[in-house]
């Protein structure tokens, strides 16, 4: 402590005589202040200094594979809007949009959809809620190698099925037309559960009353739902929107193990394209200004949903 | 029949039961890929490539799991695994209990500056800052080290974010009672703050663990020798090669994904309640 009082000391100087008092206080402060200081200098270091590095990066044309780099200008950005990069990057854009589509459908519509099914305030039903919670907590990687497995051609269960009832089999993870589509299967039967325990708790906060006035000026199930139920989870259902999207666009692990981004790109979501572009081609030049890009696209969706989420209906239970 | 059965009876209307086949028909699908995991994970080699798949396993096979844990090496994976994710927990209770303490109770300048800073971290993800880190990393020596699978990960705004608004729903007269029997700084976060906020304690850093323990994007990228190779890094390798060599083996493969998911499914049971409401605590703010 004793650089700390010498540090003060020398700054209150000029104060002059009022020095004990507002050095015991300062110090306080400073104390308080070192408290802080173990996170904000990891977070300066591993968050905030990496995005700087990241956007002079795109600027350099640093390729891991040569010694040295040089400063290119903006000729990374042209590559990627202008150049051949584009048609990559408008695509890994589109498939990001699309999961993210799939994924907040699934959380929100089919949570919703689960929430009335599971309901029912009874053991039983309880143990199914519970069950239907668990992948949530199952890894996604393990959760990733059982739907290769029951997505398998050959041998895969749900294969097995469809010809079962006559249809003919599907080459789920090796063809574009489904290759998204198994992934957000995975997806769905992680999130169903855990969509639905959110709105259910937040269904337990509404108050019953609410329904018993509904009962009694006539109105029926179908009304004291779309009237009642809907527009008062109206702040959960913006949570879940925001936060399913952000992570959503941060898909990775069930691409990479899945589809590797195949077939023919069909699952090159946007991280699995900077995620190519620096660890598979090495090209540290474009993999950052991919990068700084998603960081942007990031910031706009946070900015934006904020914007949203102050006004938005939220009717005071 | 008594009375009593046959108000039941009434009340209980087609609906109610239609509700109840759904929602059984539903829990049955949603626990299969769990079942089907467990069952695969004990069937022969040669069980597992029959055109008709078998729903229950024909002969028990209980060395998969053996095979995976010593011959892939999932014994190291395991230890890897835990390493990283206690190291990764206990910075991150660590930075994120002091920086919380700091900004509830702490009143220094550029306090609001700052913390706005920690939430713009926030929005600032790994998938986002992987490449400078990286090479820092490797830089540093720090590729195929514990040190760097743990050190970017080693504080998270969340944390530090719930805990700040943990301690600042405590009324201030705590702490001040607890200043007054003489606590220094770590005293009131001990003795006062972190009693008081047990509850978002427990289930952040129930959370915390899962991140952990699952994390896969950093461990991959990092980690890509073996000797530090993380069990979720591991099981999607193992659909490459086993031992070294390519093949379809997918009895072992969900053995592996077995091995990978039975800590967290025993956390779960036990601290079901708790995980459950963490989510849903989370959700109502």
């Amino acid at each position: 402590m004793t650089d700390v009082t010498a540090t003060t000391a020398v700054a209150q100087a000029p104060a002059g005589q009022k020095k004990p008092r507002i050095t015991q206080r300062q110090k306080a402060k400073f104390v308080d202040f070192l408290f802080v200081l173990p996170a904000l200098v990891l977070l300066a270091v591993f968050t905030y200094y990496p995005v700087a590095k990241l956007v002079q990066i795109s600027f350099t044309d640093w390729n891991l594979l040569k010694p040295e780099w040089n400063f290119v200008g903006l000729k990374n950005w042209k590559w990627l809007f202008a150049g051949s990069g584009a048609k990559y990057l408008w695509n890994s854009l589109k498939v990001t949009f699309l999961y993210s589509l799939g994924e907040i459908f699934a959380t929100m519509v089919g949570g919703m959809i689960f929430a009335l099914i599971f309901k029912r305030m009874t053991r039983s039903f309880s143990a199914m809620r519970a069950i239907l919670f668990v992948p949530k907590y199952v890894a996604m990687s393990s959760c990733a190698v059982v739907f290769l497995w029951i997505l398998n051609t050959d041998y895969g269960v749900l294969n097995y099925l469809l010809k079962l009832i006559g249809l003919q089999p599907v080459d789920w993870l090796n063809q574009e037309s489904t290759a998204l589509l198994s992934v957000l299967m995975t997806t769905c039967w992680r999130v169903l559960g855990y969509g639905m325990m959110i709105y259910l708790s937040a269904m337990m906060g509404i108050s019953p009353q609410y329904y018993e006035a509904a009962s009694l000026d006539g109105a029926n199930g179908r009304q004291q739902f779309f009237k009642i139920t809907l527009p008062l989870l109206s702040p959960t259902t913006l949570f879940l929107l925001v936060t399913t999207f952000l992570s959503s666009m941060k898909v990775f692990q069930s691409v990479d193990i899945l589809t590797s981004g195949g077939p023919a790109r069909s699952t090159e979501v946007f991280v699995y394209l900077i995620y190519r572009y620096a660890m598979v081609d090495f090209r540290m030049d474009r993999a950052a200004t991919s990068a700084v890009m998603f960081f942007v696209i990031l910031l706009c969706i946070t900015v934006a949903t904020m914007k949203y989420s102050n006004n938005s209906v939220n009717y005071d239970a | 029949m008594n009375p009593e059965t046959a108000i039941r009876k009434k009340h209980h209307s087609a609906g109610y039961h239609v509700q109840t086949v759904v929602a059984v028909l539903i829990t049955i699908v949603m626990l299969f890929p769990l079942y089907w995991m467990l069952a695969t994970s004990v069937k022969s080699a040669e069980e597992v490539q029959r055109v008709i798949p078998t729903l229950f396993p024909q002969s028990f096979h209980p060395e998969n799991y053996l095979n995976v844990l010593t011959r892939a090496n999932f014994l190291k994976y395991y230890w890897n695994t835990i390493v990283m994710t206690a190291g990764i927990l206990i910075l991150q209770v660590g930075t994120g209990t002091l920086a919380a303490y700091g900004f509830a109770c702490g009143n220094f300048k550029g306090r609001n500056v700052m913390f706005y800073l920690v939430l713009g971290a926030l929005m600032i993800p790994l998938q986002v800052t992987f490449i400078p880190i990286y090479i820092m990393c490797a830089n540093w020596g720090l590729a195929d080290t514990f040190l760097g699978l743990i050190l970017p990960e080693s504080v998270s705004a969340y944390y530090i974010f719930m805990m700040r608004n943990s301690f600042m729903a405590i009324d201030q007269s705590y702490i001040d009672a607890g200043r007054i029997d003489g606590l220094g700084r770590f005293g009131i976060i001990w003795d006062v703050l972190v009693p008081m906020s047990k509850a978002t304690i427990f289930t952040v850093t129930l959370v915390t663990f899962s991140n952990g323990w699952n994390a896969y994007f950093w461990p991959k990228i990092i980690a890509k020798n073996e000797v530090r190779r993380v069990l979720t890094v591991g099981l999607a390798q193992l659909k490459n090669t086993f031992a070294g060599q390519a093949v379809s083996n997918y009895h072992e493969i969900m053995a592996g994904a077995v091995l990978a998911v039975l800590p967290l499914i025993i956390l779960f049971m036990i601290f079901q309640k708790y995980m459950m409401t963490g989510y849903s605590k989370a959700a109502m703010k």
